[in-house]
């Protein structure tokens, strides 16, 4: 049957980003051009952040004989164009069996997170990748769109980008005079317009630009630890040199050194039993151990926050011109572990005993700071000095003595089975955060490796299984107690 | 010591203007004869209504109709009023049913429109009334069926309350020149039958798009301008016996019979005949589309309609007409009824016409078509593509089920290629929401307190029981939370604890729930949010927002009341000072006893307030006078990435960064360009004690001279301690 078809767009967004109004312009854009077309949406007024279709259906042919009947939803198989404000909703569209050999896909590659990526603690997020791979092997065509920056500009961009990919029977003619004729933001909205047409203009397709997770960026260790460099493998260089110069910045060179003398039993044991595996275990215990012997007490977060060149990046991210002003203001909640817990350790004890207040009290200070203030700066760079006297505070002994449990409980476990260590290497994921959650998370490494050796020779499978559920807790549930 | 963060948002509550204006396309709405029409459906319907002559219209907000009152309202000074055409924003569903009450005796027009299924349930003891009583003037419901992708509600069809009280029932094809003829006919039909009708239309109708050719708009014979000469009474038309009696008579003998007459008379259904007589599909008029793009790709017809199976669209699905039924059945082998939702009555009564009329036609439906669920095209097409295949397995439908499985292995390619699924968006709250606060609040009593059965409301607070909250354990209703709470608290040994909007106070809250729970002595404590409007369906005005929605100040206080009712125990937090409010609810989950307490949590809708402040800081910036400008920031080496930060806010704002340091352990927070400055992240990070990685940076745009200079000499100091 050769029978003229509508042709058809589907558009995935989110609330809020001007899919409404881009379906607006290419009905404005159909009417004045003369070509029958319908759209519709679910946009569901109160759905701000959730994702909204809209679609649209255009008959290439003016002044038809009878009406041609629309069609209110998408049918799979018969999408001619899908067009997306994010990239997962243009993987929606796919996952709804709407993207097939005949469609073509347009789409941003900015990421907006959802809700179920950032609640997971660690990295919870999508990467592009895998979808945008996706698209492309079953898609007519997968245009990009770049639209970061654009900010309320990505609907007209995108409105380019459509009108530029030649499917509808429209012109960027008729679509600029759509965006007049609705009336919205026009000088900026045709700026958007135009940026989108051209840009696919010069670049049609694929421009590798996918890759969501950044190259990690290595410091180079310090000088002076040329020769305790060389010791270890190229592969582990890099991490190592960057822990290094890490805790020459967060204490001094001494403390640098500790941290090499910790990771060399671990790497000695894996160079006998982890060869095989690219020694992973030292890989990640390298990591983990340094994170948490550069654990952001109270010195630490003086030292970040007065931070040389903070001000410079904080003005940069608002747009600050030269002679504006610019306020900064910090939040601090130090409860009362952390604040006991930067005292030297025999003050400590007297603290908690004199006073009497149980270390999960509520009791917290709660301090705006204005940072940016000569003061407020003076008094955080007294803090963030005051770190030469972090080695005799109670806090960083009791971390200490956390973190010689967990190496030895790496140790034992991977004498049992290598796997078993490098997972309980990951574990140290629990020393994280601040006041509440650190705790908490303390409390569940100092559960499980109680009796460690013995539980672990008794029934290494029971350990096994507890190592998972506790990383597995760490990740997906970790506002609970742990069990 | 604790120092607020944001300048307390004075109550300023604007003149006028929900979310979405349609101040712009009102002049549409007066279009004369023979001028061409383009536009939403949602406008269409406005003009249609004026050009049948309406002398009064209502309603009570709900999506999918909620811009039909945004219409209303904007036209109500400009085209309204100067016709004499009354408009009033309901404080429910029942009083928008209950302004019907005009037709009964005087030749008024009028038309009404909500939220079905959960809106017509509120408004159906004024309907049964109604439906009894009978109209002179033409009575139109024009109700959005939230049914489907993108619907809110449970899910029901108003087909059954059609059928309860005899109110003839559109369901209209989705055709704008059709559906503004439909929309006028209705008020004959209603008239012709004196009974009130339902036209329905669903969420995806009610947002289409389409062009019509206007008529003028009829003003109406009698109003405000030209009033009726007198009041009339009638015992005939009143709802006690024995009147009542002779009104189920009049219904079933009279009025239903008269409808029927007129369906048929005006051809309100459509008979699409074509060259096959062995078949033939009736169908709910909202189907035909869909109907129609299902045959097309199956192969079994074209682009225009046309097609070999000849068609009954039902545009009225209840009363049906046997005598046009048993015509399109007669002689056909097989009929397949499409009708969307439950329970089948199209289905059944044709069934049951089929039998009586010995016409021994197959009829089928829901045996081919899924039982439950939206009726989208996908379903619809495999439905036909089975029927087609029954009944014609050798001709059409070997030619069908060849298309369909072609479409369908398309999809599932397409499906298959995604390695991962992709992450669920459900709606949830907005950048600043002045609700979410209250709900970090009530998260955190829970973690200290253990869970507790949490009564929640419909309105934006309702998605709190979604992720990062998933709070609450029950939603019964609109204003009925304090309620639903009743019989909870005492068998868990809890208060009842309860979230409500003042969307749902005033919707039912009020009555339903404050006075019964203070009549029974409730141990209960309600949470209520008042941001000012009906926030969810778009910022609608409420008694309580300070203006009605036409801009005339009115405000009811909703503490007021509640003191006049006898509440003692009131106490108002400003929802994002966090410490405070948990404080307060917790002080009001302690106070145990026999009486009510209310926890007011009174910050005006972001939404509303980022509407003024973006008007005023693009002036000032015009102007070049001096404002600054504020947000929240993350250190991100200082943040650790365990997000617990995003799991008690949940702001959109608030979102991940990838990160380039080897040691992190994921990506890190990230406070995007959104940011109100709301405050609430630092505000929870500070009240669980997370973290101090965020920062608060304020600008000043436009400084005065004295500032600059305390800017550059503090800058000096600073850089001199080592910052730069």
């Amino acid at each position: 049957m050769n029978d003229p078809h509508p042709v058809s767009l589907l558009l995935g967004a989110l609330g809020g980003q001007g899919g409404g109004v881009l379906t607006n312009w290419l009905v404005e854009a159909a009417r004045l051009a003369g070509f029958p077309a319908q759209s519709t949406s679910i946009p569901g007024v109160a759905q701000r952040t959730g994702a909204t279709t809209y679609y649209f259906e255009i008959f290439p042919f003016r002044n038809p004989a009878s009406d041609p009947i629309f069609c209110l939803f998408p049918s799979a198989g018969d999408v001619d164009m899908v067009a997306a404000l994010e990239p997962t909703e243009a993987g929606r569209a796919l996952e709804g069996g709407y993207v097939t050999n005949q469609t073509t896909v347009i789409t941003t590659t900015e990421r907006v997170y959802s809700t179920a990526e950032k609640s997971i603690a660690g990295d919870g997020s999508l990467s592009t990748v895998p979808i945008l791979e996706a698209i492309e092997k079953t898609a007519r065509r997968l245009v990009r769109v770049d639209v970061s920056g654009s900010g309320k500009q990505a609907n007209a961009r995108m409105l380019g980008a459509i009108i530029q990919s030649g499917l509808l029977p429209l012109t960027a003619q008729d679509a600029r005079q759509a965006i007049a004729s609705v009336g919205l933001a026009v000088e900026m909205n045709l700026a958007g317009f135009e940026s989108g047409f051209d840009y696919q203009s010069r670049e049609n397709g694929s421009n590798g630009s996918d890759s969501p997770v950044p190259v990690p960026n290595f410091d180079a260790a310090p000088p002076g630890f040329e020769s305790e460099m060389n010791e270890f493998p190229e592969s582990l260089r890099w991490i190592v040199g960057h822990a290094l110069a890490r805790l020459v910045d967060y204490q001094n060179e001494k403390y640098a050194q500790n941290y090499l003398a910790r990771l060399k039993p671990v790497f000695a044991m894996d160079r006998k039993i982890g060869l095989e595996r690219n020694l992973v275990l030292t890989q990640k215990v390298a990591q983990r151990l340094a994170a948490w012997m550069s654990q952001e007490d109270i010195f630490r977060v003086a030292q970040l926050k007065t931070k040389k060149g903070r001000f410079a990046r904080i003005r940069e991210e608002v747009g600050a011109k030269a002679d504006e002003p610019v306020k900064v203001v910090d939040f601090f909640s130090p409860g009362q572990v952390e604040l006991s817990s930067a005292l030297p350790l025999f003050l400590s004890r007297l603290f908690s005993k004199r006073i009497g207040i149980k270390s999960r009290s509520n009791f917290a200070l709660h301090l705006s700071w204005p940072t940016s203030s000569p003061l407020g700066y003076a008094g955080l760079k007294f803090l963030s000095l005051l770190r030469v006297i972090r080695q005799l505070s109670a806090g960083f002994h009791k971390e200490q003595q956390a973190i010689q449990t967990w190496l030895e409980a790496v140790q034992v476990a991977a004498g049992v089975d290598y796997s078993l260590g490098c997972a309980t290497a990951e574990l140290a994921i629990w020393a994280r955060g601040y006041g509440d959650v650190r705790e908490r998370g303390l409390a569940c490494l100092d559960e499980l490796f109680t009796d460690w050796a013995r539980r672990l020779r008794d029934n290494p499978e029971a350990v096994s299984e507890q190592v998972r559920a506790s990383l597995h807790a760490a990740r997906y549930d970790p506002d609970n107690q742990c069990v | 010591m604790f120092i607020p963060l944001t300048s307390s948002s004075k109550k300023r509550h604007p003149t006028r203007g929900m979310e979405r204006s349609f101040a712009a396309d009102v002049h549409k709405l007066t279009l004369g004869v023979g001028e061409a029409f383009h536009g939403e459906v949602i406008l269409a319907l406005t003009k249609a209504l004026l050009q049948a002559g309406v002398a009064y219209v209502g309603g009570y907000p709900g999506a999918p109709i909620s811009h039909l009152m945004d219409v209303l309202a904007d036209a109500r000074d400009d085209v309204l009023g100067p016709m004499g055409v009354q408009f009033e924003s309901s404080a429910n569903e029942a009083g928008a049913a209950a302004l019907l009450a005009a037709s009964i005796y005087y030749p008024l027009r009028g038309a009404v429109t909500w939220k079905s299924v959960v809106g017509t349930n509120v408004a159906s003891d004024a309907l049964s009334n109604l439906a009894s009583a009978g109209v002179l003037g033409g009575a139109l419901i024009i109700v959005g069926e939230d049914y489907g992708t993108g619907a809110s509600v449970l899910q029901e069809r108003t087909h059954a309350i059609a059928l309860k009280s005899s109110i003839p029932l559109l369901d209209p094809r989705y055709n704008m020149p059709r559906l503004v003829e439909l929309t006028e006919l209705a008020f004959d039909l209603s008239e012709t039958s004196r009974l009130p009708v339902i036209m329905a239309l669903r969420i995806r109708a009610i947002h289409m798009t389409g062009s019509f050719i206007c008529k003028d708009n009829r003003r109406p014979a009698y109003s405000a301008k030209n009033p009726y000469p007198h009041a009339l009474r009638d015992y005939g038309r009143i709802v006690l016996p024995p009147s009542t009696y002779a009104q189920e008579r009049e219904k079933y003998e009279v009025r239903l019979p008269a409808a029927k007459q007129f369906i048929l008379e005006n051809a309100l259904n459509e008979h699409f005949p074509a060259s096959g007589r062995k078949f033939g599909i009736v169908m709910q008029g909202g189907q035909y589309h869909t109907v129609m793009r299902g045959l097309k790709l199956l192969g079994a017809a074209d682009t225009y309609g046309n097609s070999d199976i000849p068609s009954l669209v039902l545009n009225v699905i209840h009363p049906l007409v046997p005598e046009q039924i048993e015509d399109f059945m007669r002689d056909k082998e097989h009929v397949l009824v499409v009708e969307e939702g439950n329970p089948p009555f199209l289905e059944q009564e044709i069934s049951a016409m089929a039998q009586r009329a010995g016409i021994r036609t197959v009829i089928w439906g829901k045996d081919v078509l899924p039982v439950a669920g939206e009726y989208t095209a996908d379903v619809v097409r495999a439905g036909l593509a089975k029927w087609l295949e029954k009944i014609q397995p050798f001709q059409a439908g070997k030619t069908a089920v060849l298309n369909e499985e072609k479409l369908e292995s398309q999809a599932k390619r397409a499906r298959a290629s995604l390695p991962i699924p992709m992450p669920p968006r459900p709606p949830g709250f907005c950048v600043g929401c002045p609700e979410r606060p209250v709900f970090t609040a009530l998260t955190l009593i829970q973690r200290a307190r253990g869970q507790l059965h949490i009564s929640m409301d419909i309105g934006c607070n309702t998605f709190a029981t979604l992720p990062p909250f998933n709070l609450g354990s029950t939603v019964l209703g609109y204003g009925l939370s304090l309620a639903s709470g009743g019989a909870i608290g005492p068998a868990l040994d809890q208060p009842a604890v309860v979230v409500m909007g003042d969307g749902g106070f005033w919707h039912n809250g009020l009555l339903t729930g404050a006075a019964n729970a203070l009549w029974n002595g409730h141990d209960a404590v309600l949470i209520l949010i008042e941001n000012g409007y009906a926030s969810a369906t778009g910022q609608q005005h409420i008694p309580s927002t300070g203006s009605t929605p036409w801009g005339t100040p009115v405000r009811v206080s909703i503490e007021d009341t509640l003191r006049g009712m006898g509440v003692r125990w009131i106490k108002r937090v400003n929802g994002y000072d966090l410490a405070e409010t948990r404080r307060v609810i917790e002080n009001a989950l302690d106070a145990r006893g026999p009486h009510l307490r209310v926890v007011i949590s009174d910050q005006e809708c972001m939404l509303a307030v980022q509407r003024r402040a973006g008007r005023q800081q693009a002036e000032d910036e015009k102007l070049g006078r001096r404002f600054s400008r504020a947000r929240y920031g993350v250190d991100e080496d200082v943040c650790t990435g365990d997000h617990a930060c995003m799991r008690l806010s949940g702001c959109p704002s608030l979102t991940l960064k990838p990160t380039n340091e080897p040691l992190s352990d994921g990506p890190k927070a990230f406070v995007d360009t959104g940011c109100v400055a709301c405050g609430l992240c630092s505000e929870a990070a500070m009240a669980a004690r997370l973290c101090p990685s965020f920062y608060r940076v304020s600008r000043v745009v436009n400084p005065s001279g004295w500032e600059r200079l305390v800017h550059s000499l503090s800058r000096k100091f600073v850089n001199q301690m080592g910052e730069a």
